[in-house]
């Protein structure tokens, strides 16, 4: 009775050939590939709005009203009607991961904690400050320049699609390639994509608290104090400070760059191409507008809440 | 030989619940300690301390770190198995072992292929579409290939049928534990598992009722069985519980010698199971 199976255990030497740890790079990007593994609409969900753009582009009609067309008289016209289209394939994609990345931001640590897995994912040697970051890096960093990098190969695809179409006759030969502009074109669009992830990153900062603080009903509790305020305030003192902040904050950064001052369009038409942005924008203004950076240090404050949430709640 | 969990006065209060009181023991290497009590007895928070999962008060050493502030270093030694709920529903066996691989530094993915060879699980199933039993075994199988120095698992067999419960226990015996290694247990199903443990831990209502090596059972505990007429005669010796079964009692005394005991009836150590119910209905004395 009292000897138990334990007493003939063998007596295997410990090998401590084992490194201690991974390096931090190795497990940030096996932390990265589990989120797209989970929450799978965040390439899903652009891939599929980029096939449609393709079966759009192929099989679409263009109807022109000659009394209400485009001024498309000169060269540059054409360029910038050729640089405008190259943004206008890449909005939707952007839309998309918007909402996908917003709703991935609010889910990802309320979901694991309601599936109780965050007792897996915490059995394993990584970091709550780690796995927060990887969340944040997927958010911010993954997504939309991921979108971005999709983007470009789709507008390629596209180009190449109605480039065909054209040659065969079923498109009017409107659009002139301009491999400068294209590249320009480019160019702002990842400029913006920086800035504006930069400008948003508090936003996302504010979902992963959220994400890490709730109990139940995350997009109830983000969204509420974001209507409840500004109702409350105007109701209190008669004032809109809560609203002309939240304006701000979803829209400063393009008044900063100076939007505008851009003349893309006029009534007539195109006017000038997208890339003149490169030269209109106030790229040194935004970079050094205390506000950008002011979001960034809330951004930081944020995540390091949802860390030391993450970290010390006990409710599985 | 060095203690692989000292834990010293740890105190922990769920708003006015008193989860865990004054709570001191030490486990050492190369056992395998049983953590058993009731519902609510304080089993699964010893547990979260011990993985520093929850704030305490006291002095808690796992492997010489502070799991509150060491948690990290921690958890490359330690391997914890919750419930069969934790795996998550949307991984997929081939991503668990991608997943352990790329974080864990001492996870040998040979050993835990080898392992899911000899069960029904595909590499390409998702966590959702196995049985209960086949997660505990991909469970199981991830962290056989890790190469730990403690393993803790709260109730891991809770819900499994017969089978798959004896195997989980044999694989843990036969593939995983040596001298080096430690693992300390919960489990409600005692009668199960005790010949498996060298120590076990009684806690009842967030204290340590009883601590004691299993081979040291035999000299602090004895169980009486005696006819019912005689009971009178031995209840001198203040049994701390008694129980009858068919006109016979049963009962139970702590560090009486045979010499004492022998004359009223048949003697013997009371099994783990006998013992836990004793000490925890038996809180009443003589």
């Amino acid at each position: 009775m009292n000897t138990t199976f334990a007493d003939n255990a063998p007596d295997s030497p410990r090998t401590d050939a084992a490194p201690a740890a991974k390096r931090p790079g190795e497990v940030l990007l096996t932390l990265v590939r589990r989120e797209l593994w989970e929450h799978r609409a965040l390439w899903l969900a652009p891939l599929v709005v980029a096939a449609l753009l393709a079966v759009v582009a192929a099989i679409g009609r263009a109807h022109i009203q000659m009394d209400n067309a485009p001024d498309l008289s000169s060269e540059s016209q054409r360029v910038a009607l050729f640089s405008i289209i190259q943004v206008v394939f890449a909005v939707p994609l952007y839309i998309v991961i918007l909402f996908v990345a917003g709703f991935y931001l609010l889910d990802c640590l309320y979901a694991e904690r309601k599936d109780r897995s965050i007792l897996f994912w915490k059995s394993l040697p990584v970091s709550d400050g780690l796995t927060v970051c990887s969340k944040l890096l997927v958010g911010l960093v993954v997504a939309p320049f991921g979108v971005f990098a999709l983007a470009l190969l789709a507008h390629l695809i596209l180009s190449a699609i109605l480039g065909a179409r054209v040659a065969l006759g079923s498109l009017p030969p409107v659009i002139t390639w301009n491999s400068y502009e294209w590249l320009r074109t480019e160019a702002v669009m990842l400029l913006a994509t920086l800035f504006a992830v930069l400008w948003y990153a508090p936003i996302a900062g504010y979902l992963l608290l959220v994400s890490a603080w709730v109990r139940r009903a995350p997009i109830l509790w983000a969204t509420l104090p974001f209507v409840l305020g500004p109702v409350l305030e105007w109701v209190a003192f008669g004032t809109r400070y809560l609203l002309n902040f939240i304006d701000y904050r979803l829209g400063g950064i393009w008044a900063i760059l100076g939007v505008e001052r851009l003349r893309i369009l006029s009534k007539h038409g195109p006017q000038l191409s997208v890339g003149t942005a490169l030269e209109m924008f106030d790229f040194r203004g935004a970079l050094t507008s205390i506000d950008l950076w002011l979001g960034l240090a809330a951004t930081a404050a944020l995540v390091y809440a949802a860390t030391r949430i993450r970290r010390y709640r006990d409710d599985t | 030989m060095t203690a692989v969990i000292e834990a010293l006065g740890v105190t922990k209060n769920y708003g006015a619940t008193r989860a865990l009181d004054d709570v001191t023991f030490s486990v050492e290497a190369g056992r395998i300690v049983g953590l058993i009590g009731p519902n609510g007895a304080g089993k699964t928070t010893a547990l979260k301390a011990i993985l520093g999962l929850t704030p305490f008060s006291g002095e808690l050493r796992v492997l010489g770190l502070d799991p509150r502030t060491a948690r990290d270093a921690l958890m490359r030694e330690v391997c914890f198995i919750a419930d069969v709920a934790v795996l998550p529903r949307w991984l997929r066996v081939t991503q668990a072992l991608d997943f352990v691989a790329g974080v864990h530094p001492r996870f040998d993915r040979a050993v835990a292929e080898n392992f899911l060879k000899k069960t029904d699980i595909r590499m390409a199933s998702r966590v959702r579409e196995l049985s209960k039993g086949m997660v505990t075994q991909l469970h199981l199988a991830l962290v056989l290939a890790i190469d730990a120095r403690l393993l803790v698992l709260d109730e891991p067999t809770l819900g499994l049928d017969l089978l798959y419960r004896r195997n989980f226990y044999d694989t843990l015996l036969n593939d995983y534990f040596d001298k080096q290694r430690t693992i300390l247990l919960t489990t409600h199903q005692v009668e199960e598992v005790e010949n498996l443990f060298t120590d076990v831990i009684f806690i009842n209502h967030g204290r340590v009722a009883l601590r004691a090596a299993v081979e040291d059972l035999g000299s602090r505990y004895q169980q009486l069985t005696l006819a019912a007429e005689q009971a009178e005669h031995a209840r001198v010796l203040q049994p701390f519980y008694e129980r009858e079964v068919f006109g016979r009692v049963a009962m139970y005394f702590e560090g009486r010698s045979a010499a004492e005991l022998g004359a009223f009836g048949e003697l013997r150590t009371p099994s783990i199971a006998d013992l836990f119910v004793a000490k925890m209905q038996g809180t009443g004395r003589p």
